[in-house]
């Protein structure tokens, strides 16, 4: 009987513990994606799990070795590294470098699991970094890119790596946005320009509403995706911040939460689509592509997508309306950074000639080109500027616009916090009561 | 020498198990404990041991009670009714009709396909704009104008429910059909002779004999159910304001979009506890039914 008993306990706690490692298998997330447009979020829209590496040459002969773990922007990511890191070897005999290209779901978890276990890279290519800097992980920029590249670098893209003074990354490429437009749709709805105000954004999305029923004015992302997009695009062409001058956050300040106010109420209204927290700017992209939705914010990258989509729309392209009298448009940007793994001096040397390498003109900006981004050299975006002239325009508006503070390392539960305020919004709270929330939280 | 290796012979048997079961869930299962009992830096580094303080911030967040509540929410409505529809399911696959076959096979599918495929299919079925669902009512003419079906957290919620007890039920069905096909049909012409009807039958012999099936699917759906991540992931994320947050999308979320590892951990742990007390509590309180 007590043998029995034993048999039974030993059976239970078998099968328990197979169903625990069973149901841990079910709840993998798996799932990747490429990117169109360089943020900060994780997106998630595909479901197969895939990690590039090109081929990796173990230890070769007296060679200095780096490696390099990029971002997988696209389709053709992989495949380009590969090709250059033949190249670079053919040019650069002494150095065996590796490349690893990692899709954006992955490349975080990937890097700080080779963190924690001391094997950081040598390079990283990521969107943040103020993480790593935190824990003293990385080296200034000055150490390990020569001059001459440093030079050629926007000043106001390196200022968004500077920590108390030192500039820690340096840009690898960027995005702006702008404000796309159906121009059938505005034409037929008696729209004669596009909206710069935020009166004539309200009085352009009334008008299309009489006359299409069944169009969405406005598109907005209040998304776990990007929903601090959206935050940075009202507030900041309301005259707002994410922090003052000197740094300090001001996300409760009156001008922040009359932009978020103005936001909300357009939902409300019925201008927009119908479920902001849960549409993607993807979403919106088809919808618009479709000519569902007639005005949204968009990347530099909206007319490749929607012709890669199979659609056709007769767009127009205007700054970002505001309600102070300057348009501000979002930016965002990449990064290349450098751990620090005690490098000997001839790896050092390796990894600027990685760096002039890399941004040598006319690579460079086949490269952005290739990933239908924008440059973050001032040779490469004159390079891109003499070549297209629709590029001409966006090189403008990259130069002047406004970045997320992601230098600051409160900065990703700012971004989750400000989401969180505008869907809590959306669902009827007080858009002064949240934000004054998330500013106690963040900065008490 | 020989009687030596008969005693130790079921040991050799098992031991590979044993050891996989160390290393893939025993060695995790103690790196996340030691995770959520230390300071994380977002970059990942442990910074050294903290006590509790990782579920004391987890515990005092009024997010955190919400997103418990929708756990058990979603738990019990998806493991409850699932249960309850995949029994009769197997009721009626359990009788001889014709096309009996193809309705089994049919049944499978749900169960078939991956869950993310699943809840992306669902998502795109109820979408305002383009979903099929209006297109179908609207040609049958059932409707006239496009309805949201997602208006609120809530609905969301609760067609992501649904989502998990379509998934669900094949499991439920088959292990239950497995267990009526064990049962010998000498019973109930007994108790037909006896002058039982037929839910008299249902209750006195159906029930008692496939309830340990029932305990297997019923314990094996709560643990998957409770760690479910794809339905929600894809549908929703958790949105809006984590009111379709469950404790595992709240907790990838903490990890890898806050950055809180350490947080992570402990909502983790919290939910191994959870899971494991309640998996236990059913299983010894119907294993000693069974022995009555």
């Amino acid at each position: 009987m007590k043998k029995k008993n034993l048999k039974k306990v030993l059976a239970l706690s078998l099968s328990l513990a197979a169903a625990i490692s069973l149901a841990a298998c079910g709840s993998t997330p798996a799932e990747t994606n490429t990117k169109d447009d360089t943020d900060t979020t994780q997106e998630s829209d595909n479901t197969e799990e895939e990690t590039e590496s090109t081929d990796k040459e173990e230890s070769s002969g007296g060679k200095t070795e780096i490696s390099v773990i990029a971002a997988q922007y696209g389709q053709n990511t992989a495949d380009w590294w590969k090709t250059f890191e033949a190249d670079f070897e053919k040019d650069n005999e002494g150095i065996d470098l590796n490349v690893e290209v990692i899709s954006w779901n992955d490349i975080s978890t990937t890097v700080n699991t080779r963190v924690a276990n001391n094997q950081a890279p040598d390079i990283l290519n990521i969107d943040v970094f103020a993480d790593y800097q935190a824990d003293d992980l990385l080296l200034p920029a000055k150490d390990y890119v020569s001059e001459e590249t440093y030079n050629k670098m926007y000043e106001a893209f390196l200022e968004q790596s500077n920590v108390d003074g030192t500039i820690w990354a340096i840009p690898d490429l960027a995005s702006a946005r702008a404000m796309y437009y159906n121009k059938d749709i505005l034409e037929g709805a008696g729209v004669t320009a596009p909206p710069t105000t935020w009166d004539e954004l309200t009085e352009a999305c009334k008008k299309i509403k009489e006359k299409y029923p069944d169009v969405y004015p406005w598109g907005i992302d209040m998304t776990t995706d990007e929903g601090q997009a959206a935050f940075a695009y009202y507030i900041w062409n309301n005259g707002g911040d994410f922090t003052d001058a000197d740094g300090n956050w001001t996300l409760n300040s009156p001008e922040n939460v009359a932009a978020i106010e103005y936001a909300i109420g357009l939902i409300n209204d019925g201008y927009t689509n119908t479920d902001p927290a849960n549409e993607t700017r993807y979403d919106l992209q088809d919808m618009f592509g479709t000519g569902k939705v007639a005005m949204m914010i968009a990347p530099n990258s909206l007319p490749t997508y929607i012709k890669d989509g199979g659609n056709e729309v007769n767009y127009g392209m205007a700054p970002i309306p505001n309600n102070n009298g300057t348009s501000v448009s979002a930016g965002v940007m990449d990064r290349f950074m450098c751990f620090d793994n005690e490098y000997s001096d001839e790896e050092m040397e390796a990894i600027k000639t990685f760096f002039d390498y890399f941004f040598e003109d006319e690579r460079y900006s086949a490269w952005v080109e290739m990933e239908g981004f924008l440059p973050a050299t001032k040779t490469g975006g004159e390079a891109l500027a003499a070549k297209d002239e629709s590029m001409a325009e966006w090189i403008d508006i990259v130069g002047s616009c406004k970045f997320y503070p992601t230098a600051k390392t409160e900065w990703a539960d700012v971004k989750q916090g400000v989401i969180s305020a505008e869907q809590n919004a959306l669902l009827g709270e007080s858009v002064q009561e949240q934000l004054d929330n998330l500013q106690a939280e963040i900065a008490p | 020498m020989k009687k030596f290796i008969r005693k130790i012979e079921p040991y050799l048997w098992i031991l590979p198990s044993v050891l996989l079961m160390l290393i893939f869930i025993l060695v995790p299962i103690v790196f996340v404990f030691r995770m959520a009992l230390s300071k994380v830096s977002r970059a990942g580094l442990i910074k050294g041991f903290t006590g509790l303080a990782n579920f004391t911030k987890i515990l005092s967040t009024p997010t955190f009670s919400m997103v418990l509540k929708n756990t058990l929410v979603w738990t019990v409505a998806v493991v409850g009714l699932s249960t309850l529809l995949g029994f009769i399911l197997a009721l009626i696959l359990n009788n001889a009709f014709k096309g009996r076959k193809i309705a089994r096979a049919i049944v499978v599918f749900p169960w078939a396909t991956t869950l993310v495929v699943q809840a992306s299919i669902w998502k795109f079925i109820l979408d305002t704009d383009y979903g099929t669902l209006n297109t179908l009512l609207m040609k049958l003419g059932i409707i006239d104008h496009a309805v949201n079906w997602t208006p609120s957290a809530g609905a969301w919620f609760a067609w992501e429910i649904a989502c998990g007890i379509f998934v669900t039920i094949p499991f439920v069905t088959f292990t239950v059909l497995s267990g009526l096909q064990s049962i010998d049909g000498s019973y109930y012409e007994a108790a037909t002779v006896d002058g039982a009807n037929y839910w008299q039958k249902l209750f006195k012999i159906t029930v008692p004999l496939v309830s340990s099936s029932l305990t297997v699917s019923t314990v094996l759906n709560i643990i998957y159910v409770f760690n479910s991540f794809p339905i929600i992931w894809n549908m929703t994320k958790g949105d809006p304001g984590n009111r379709t947050d469950t404790l595992v999308t709240y907790l990838y979320k903490l990890a890898f979009y806050n950055g809180k590892q350490g947080e992570a951990a402990a909502v983790s742990v919290i939910g191994f506890l959870i899971l494991l007390v309640c998996a236990t509590a059913y299983m010894v309180a119907t294993l000693k039914k069974g022995d009555e």
